[in-house]
């Protein structure tokens, strides 16, 4: 999709290639998989997957994984969404700063343009996810199953962190989208910089998604809280300090931060050289109101 | 040729060097005195003509009023660091205006009269107006309009040839008209100026008593009282029957104060009688208050209303000084000591000034807290359609948003969403939300993911630390229980229980 999908990796080996393939195809995805203006977007199925970890299971678990005193992970029901194959580009986040006023810092429309968009704040990436809905409302290339969901009220924006976790592990309680053990020719992380989305192919990973470990951080749509996390996103909190959480490691953490259980957060105004998102398609939960 | 190379060398400064176009506006400036120079050079030896200069005993209204314009500089500058960065620039004005002057004077074959005349002229102007380094040289436009309008509009008075003209305030009128016109303040760091000055916590008491420096050795005390009276007496009428206050925080913003004090009191160009110079501070008085309306129903910054009219107000003076002697001495004149010459019971008039500007103080209407300084109180004043409140909670509101305090910004989006003070723009909240988001207000960046019914939260403490200042400085270092004790005053109700909770 985009223009980082179907780009040769040098690494690759045609039978890795062919996997690649495969494995894009196994999962059913709405949108356009070539370099077109569309998201490729992965349905991702409703159910229940585990969520969290703590150090029994996994050495490597942080603290503000573990689900409670009690218990390290607990099953949460994720209904359906869609999320993006790949992180946004710098080509993408180009062409929206380009078609709106939204006023961007230059170094994220500075980096080559099939690497991942990053020195974006949340509301920048917000801001692109409003931009895309507009566009996806109005093209004729919108595919028809994606215009009906728009028309149901789905919204496009930035996946919640059970959304994230669900689409990076999937329902076997993976430490890494592609299995339990750390592998570099599975993901861009103890590295220098960003490497251009879907340039690692994981043809193990549950829903055939791209870059769900190091290259950037990805925004998540849920502020920072600890667990249990709560369905409603904990959205009702509102006299906190502003954190949102942020999933996937960067190209320069090392294998315990690029797990999929991993969370980070930032300061919504946080602009970084590591900090990118991806967008997702959902049913927004109604956020609480109070003062 | 000395001045030139003054200005050259402040050029060098790295205040100047800092930026190119400020750097190009020295050059320039330097370039054109040059290239007069020399003109006038090869002119003078072609006609044998020999520049002249004279030098004046000096003059008390210009050493004593630029002295006082020093203690306002001194003091601003200590709460607003960027008036003492300034400061190399205003010297290079300086050195310009006296270059320009002279070279003026040297063209029309006049001797020149060296002297401190420059000083107030190039303090005054600047206590109003600087444009930003990108622009600087419209400043020197600025300085050299002020005084090509000193040496070229002059009409005659009492059997002299004198300027018509305050050269500051007449120059300062005419590139605020423009700057209107054209819709370029922003060019300028006139807002900045007019809200800053009020940073010093006792700015009302040091201007007050830098007044009377000026009005002893000047006679003008009739000028800036009555210029006060008649602002502070149609502030009170207008809060009286509205409920609101005129001025949004103040009953006379201290810029004002400022221009009553500094700028409309230039005695050469003021009537020549001490009930001349009261009708002149009335309508001095009258047309800062007509303009501050009109500019804010134009939707134009209204701090140029102390510009404006003075003007306007010069040009009037002959008509004010027929008036008067045709009036005669009545009894109420020399009641009120305003009969006779100048000079001539100013005590008395100081004396009046003294006790207006206590009775001014004791009614909140100088330094202290406002009621228009309190949030809360324009909330309810818009809830309740007091005339213009909605119109200045959202002025006010956009102000501290762009100071970054979330609250204000959340609150402005809220605005937008619902679309009852404002037309609903869902683009300009969204706009909002987010710059209160990137401020880490929560229900900015909750109002981002859905802002259908906007979420919406009390200040925080960084936010009050903006909100609760009174037009003084941010309260960084304010402690916590002090803050929302202070907030509480204001009105905030949810401040009150954090106030008491943490004593």
């Amino acid at each position: 999709m985009w223009e980082g999908i179907g780009l040769p990796v040098r690494a690759l080996t045609w039978i890795g290639t062919a996997m690649v393939v495969v494995s894009l195809t196994a999962w059913p995805a709405i949108g356009q998989g070539g370099a077109g203006s569309l998201p490729d977007l992965v349905e991702i199925p409703g159910g229940p997957f585990v969520m969290g970890a703590d150090a029994a299971r996994d050495p490597l678990a942080y603290d503000n994984e573990r689900w409670s005193r009690a218990a390290g992970e607990a099953a949460v029901d994720v209904p359906l969404f869609y999320i993006a194959r790949h992180e946004v580009t710098v080509a993408q986040f180009s062409a929206f700063v380009r078609a709106t006023s939204w006023k961007a810092d230059p170094q994220a429309a500075a980096g080559p343009p099939s690497h991942p968009v990053t020195f974006v704040t949340w509301p920048d990436a917000l801001a692109y996810c409003r931009w895309l809905e507009a566009m996806l409302n109005g093209s004729p290339d919108t595919p028809p199953q994606l215009r009906q969901r728009l028309k149901e009220g789905w919204r496009v924006s930035l996946p919640t962190e059970a959304e994230w976790e669900k689409a990076a592990r999937g329902t076997d309680r993976r430490t890494y989208p592609w299995g339990n053990e750390p592998r570099r020719d599975r993901a861009n992380y103890e590295n220098t910089a960003t490497t251009p989305v879907g340039q690692f192919a994981c043809p193990e990973c549950p829903y055939g998604l791209a870059d769900m470990s190091g290259n950037v951080w990805e925004w998540t749509s849920s502020p920072s809280q600890p667990y249990p996390y709560d369905l409603s996103d904990d959205r009702a909190n509102l006299d906190a300090d502003a954190l949102w959480v942020m999933r996937g490691g960067h190209y320069g953490d090392g294998p315990r931060n690029v797990r999929t259980t991993t969370r980070g957060a930032a300061d919504p105004g946080a602009r970084r050289a590591f900090i990118g998102f991806r967008v997702a398609v959902h049913l927004t939960a109604s956020p609480a109101s109070s003062r | 040729m000395a001045l030139t190379a003054g200005l050259l060398a402040i050029s060098l400064l790295p205040r100047v060097q800092g930026n190119v176009a400020l750097t190009r506006s020295f050059w320039g400036a330097a370039a054109l005195l040059l290239a007069w120079t020399v003109v006038l050079a090869v002119s003078a030896r072609k006609w044998n003509w020999k520049p002249s200069l004279v030098l004046a005993p000096p003059r008390a209204q210009h050493y004593i009023q630029s002295l006082c314009h020093l203690t306002i500089y001194a003091y601003w500058g200590w709460y607003w660091r960027p008036v003492y960065d300034f400061a190399p620039l205003i010297v290079a004005q300086l050195l310009f205006a006296y270059a320009f002057d002279m070279l003026l004077s040297w063209s029309r074959r006049e001797a020149y009269v060296l002297g401190f005349g420059p000083f107030p002229i190039i303090f005054s102007t600047n206590l109003f107006l600087w444009f930003k380094d990108d622009w600087f040289s419209l400043q020197f436009l600025l300085v050299a309009v002020g005084f090509a309008g000193k040496a070229f509009v002059r009409w005659e008075r009492d059997g002299k040839r004198v300027h018509i003209f305050n050269p500051s305030a007449f120059t300062l009128a005419l590139f605020a008209l423009v700057l209107l016109a054209t819709g370029t303040t922003s060019i300028t760091w006139g807002q900045e100026i007019a809200t800053t000055f009020g940073l010093g916590p006792r700015i009302y008491a040091v201007l007050f008593l830098t007044g009377l420096v000026v009005m002893y050795f000047f006679a003008i005390t009739p000028v800036t009282v009555a210029a006060a009276a008649t602002l502070f007496g149609a502030s009170a009428l207008y809060a009286a029957v509205t409920g609101v206050p005129y001025f949004v925080d103040s009953e006379i913003p201290s810029a004002v104060f400022l221009g009553l004090h500094l700028l409309v009191t230039d005695p050469s160009t003021s009537p020549r009688t001490p009930f001349g110079r009261a009708i002149f501070g009335v309508l001095y008085g009258l047309g800062v208050f007509a303009l501050y309306a009109i500019l804010g129903a134009l939707g134009l910054p209204t701090f140029y209303d102390k510009l404006l009219c003075v003007p306007l107000l010069n040009l009037a003076v002959p008509g004010i000084d027929r008036w008067v002697r045709a009036i005669g001495d009545r009894p109420i004149l020399k009641r009120l000591a305003l009969n006779g010459p100048l000079g001539r019971g100013n005590l008395a008039h100081m004396t009046a000034w003294v006790i207006l500007f206590g009775a001014m103080t004791t009614l909140g209407a100088t330094d202290g807290r406002h009621r228009g300084d309190a949030l809360p109180f324009w909330e309810e004043a818009c809830a309740a359609n007091r005339p213009r409140a909605c119109e200045r909670l959202l002025r006010i509101e956009a102000s501290y948003c762009a100071d970054n305090a979330g609250w204000a910004c959340n609150e402005l989006g809220r605005h937008y969403v619902e679309g009852r003070l404002v037309p609903a723009d869902e683009a300009r909240a969204f706009g909002y939300f987010a710059r209160a988001c990137e401020g880490r207000f929560q229900a900015g960046c909750v109002n981002l993911l859905d802002s259908a019914t906007p979420s919406v939260a009390n200040p925080r403490a960084i936010d009050l630390r903006l909100l609760v200042r009174e037009g003084g400085p941010n309260l960084l270092e304010m402690p916590e229980p002090e803050l929302y004790a202070r907030a509480c005053s204001h009105g905030w109700s949810f401040a009150c229980g954090k106030a008491s909770a943490s004593r």
